[in-house]
């Protein structure tokens, strides 16, 4: 303790439980509740923000100055637990301070409920409603609708003051036996929220990642040979039927050819890709219909996208994940070095200083 | 791009209100989507702020104060990003991605705040001891306003400074530094995940994760199931807990029914 001279007490010196507190004052503290960190601080956490969300109900019970001291006192050590699930302690840390318990036991059971309550209050708003809220109400934002941040705010907060108020409530009637009612559930409680959470950050990866590596590596190139048919008179034909056979796996890209080396006619495809025999028809009119090829040489891209999307679609937002996951769990990294990481790979992949060509 | 005095405050109480809600209140005002549209409304860009909002959210998914921890700061990141992208007229992933250092700093600023809150405790106690309800109220308010009003003055000479510095940034910023922060701010939301599957994922629960991961690849193929894709699978993901909630309970016999009020011969 802080202070030399004040040494909390075991007892109250009133040991007549109080009256039943009214449903304004617990609705009070309810709506206090929601300035619990306010002066959030690493030596006791919430612990000054939580006496102020109770005191309207201390100063009830206590209408003794040296108990409400006391009471005040004891409430304002170490206390942390998840925001939005506060007034279930203090519902039954209520129930028990009315009843003028010991006050070794209102403090062991205020801090057993504010413990396990982190665990469930995170799987249950960080790890799923906003989540899911808030990836809905992004995508509905990033496609310019107006509405998003609002749809966004009512859902969060209808669901928070809901449970806010309803775990004051249902917490002061059931005093401690709530705590048996929570922890025989608890871990299949929150196995479940953990199941439902791991399910949805797997949807996420889907759903949010769009890191895709556009790389394209030159892959050699295709040769081909493109038709290509004109009506010239006869004598301008004999341009053509005497052109130079060519080895199409060797000739330059551009060469116009109708024959091979050993003089047999050409098969190359014309714009739709069906293949035509080069040759001569004659028209009849003077007129002869030439129909040569012309040797083309295509660079080939080996598409790195392509290629990883066959194996299956979003590897890349998986294999990073789960590559921060490891880092994160198994190294003890903090998010920020993985952030920090990320970043390095960001500009790396760019190609900083125009080094090598960017992969994104 | 000039501003306004009336600009620049409202930006100054906008910021002060962010602040105090990242850790009070509503708890809900302070997200990227809510500040980023209302920082574009306050600069006459809504689009864009909605845009860079839902941009920076996406990456704060999961990125949230989970275990007292404390991730890059979404107020003063948030708030950034959207004035960089609407000064500058950067594209908004290169703007989240240039707004995390801001976001760093502010996680910073956040850690020295808690640390120097600390001390405050003391005259806390000798207010318990004497029963001084009214000191403790004080001491709360005043806390909050000291986190609102130095991140609102932080904020505020960024913004200024940003107003009038910005264009010259961005103009100097190369192609490929711009596509960096682009791909990096794309990035980021993964750390979000990852700090998500570290904080719940046990041996047993990988198959749901990869489940989640081959159902939402299924789900987004279909078009027509493209925006509703997230709520179709939360559906599917909450009848699989709910499943294993029973199951657990269940197995778990006599011992869960003393907790709850059973009616007489069922």
């Amino acid at each position: 303790m802080a202070s030399n001279e004040y040494v909390i007490p075991e007892h109250y010196e009133d040991l007549t439980p109080a009256p039943q507190l009214d449903q304004k004052t617990l609705n009070k503290m309810a709506w206090r509740s929601c300035f619990l960190q306010a002066s959030f601080n690493y030596e006791r956490m919430q612990a000054a923000g939580w006496l102020y969300s109770i005191i309207p109900g201390l100063e009830k019970i206590h209408t003794n100055k040296n108990d409400l001291a006391a009471s005040m006192s004891h409430n304002l050590e170490f206390f942390n637990t998840h925001p939005f699930l506060v007034t279930f302690v203090m519902g039954i840390v209520l129930s028990l301070e009315q009843n003028k318990v010991d006050i070794p036991t209102i403090r062991a059971v205020r801090v057993a409920a504010m413990g396990p309550l982190g665990g469930i209050g995170d799987a249950l708003f960080w790890l799923t409603l906003v989540p899911i809220t808030a990836g809905i109400t992004s995508n509905m934002a990033i496609n310019g609708n107006a509405a998003a941040p609002i749809i966004f705010l009512v859902i969060f907060n209808v669901v928070q003051f809901a449970l806010r108020f309803w775990l004051m409530n249902w917490s002061y009637k059931l005093g401690t036996s709530a705590i048996d009612a929570l922890t025989a559930n608890m871990q299949a409680f929150t196995r479940a929220a953990s199941i439902m959470g791991v399910f949805v950050v797997g949807c996420l990866v889907v759903t949010m990642g769009g890191t895709q590596i556009n790389l394209q590596i030159p892959n050699g190139t295709t040769r081909g040979l493109s038709a290509t048919t004109v009506i010239v008179s006869e004598k301008e034909a004999e341009n053509f039927t005497g052109m130079e056979g060519i080895d199409t796996e060797t000739a330059e890209a551009g060469t116009i050819a109708m024959t091979d080396e050993d003089g047999n006619a050409l098969t190359a495809s014309d714009a739709d890709g069906n293949a035509v025999e080069c040759g001569v028809t004659d028209l009849g009119n003077g007129m002869e219909s030439v129909t040569y090829g012309t040797v083309t040489e295509d660079p080939v891209n080996f598409s790195v996208a392509d290629t990883l999307n066959t194996i299956v679609p979003k590897l890349v937002p998986l294999m990073l994940t789960l590559l921060l996951y490891y880092m994160f769990a198994k190294h003890s990294w903090t998010p920020t070095k993985g952030i920090l990481l990320l970043f390095v790979l960001g500009i790396l992949g760019a190609g900083p200083l125009g080094l090598w060509p960017s992969i994104w | 791009m000039e501003y306004t005095i009336f600009q620049v405050a409202l930006v100054f109480i906008v910021t002060f209100v962010a602040a105090i809600d990242q850790f009070n209140f509503l708890e809900s005002l302070y997200q990227p989507i809510v500040t980023g549209a209302v920082i574009g409304l306050i600069l006459g860009d809504l689009n864009t702020g909605l845009l860079v909002g839902g941009t920076y959210q996406l990456m704060t998914i999961g990125n949230m104060p989970i275990g007292g921890a404390q991730p890059p700061n979404a107020v003063i990141g948030g708030i950034m990003a959207a004035i960089l992208a609407i000064a500058t007229g950067l594209e908004p992933n290169a703007a989240v991605g240039l707004a995390i250092p801001f976001a760093l700093l502010g996680q910073l600023g956040v850690t020295l705040v808690f640390t120097l809150m600390s001390p405050l405790m003391s005259s806390a106690d000798n207010m318990a001891h004497n029963a001084d309800t009214k000191g403790i109220e004080r001491l709360n308010y005043f806390a909050m306003a000291l986190l609102g009003l130095i991140f609102a003055v932080v904020v505020t000479l960024f913004f200024i400074a940003g107003a009038t510095i910005g264009q010259t940034i961005a103009s100097a910023i190369p192609t490929w530094l711009q596509t960096g922060l682009s791909a990096a701010g794309g990035m980021m939301r993964f750390v979000g995940f990852a700090v998500l599957l570290k904080v719940m994922m046990n041996r047993d629960m990988w198959g749901f994760f990869f489940m989640g991961f081959g159902l939402a690849l299924i789900t987004v193929a279909n078009d027509s199931l493209a925006t509703p894709a997230l709520l179709i699978l939360a559906l599917i993901g909450f009848g699989i807990a709910f499943w294993d909630f029973q199951q657990q309970t269940e197995l778990k016999g006599a011992a869960v029914s003393d907790g709850g009020d059973f009616e007489d011969g069922i």
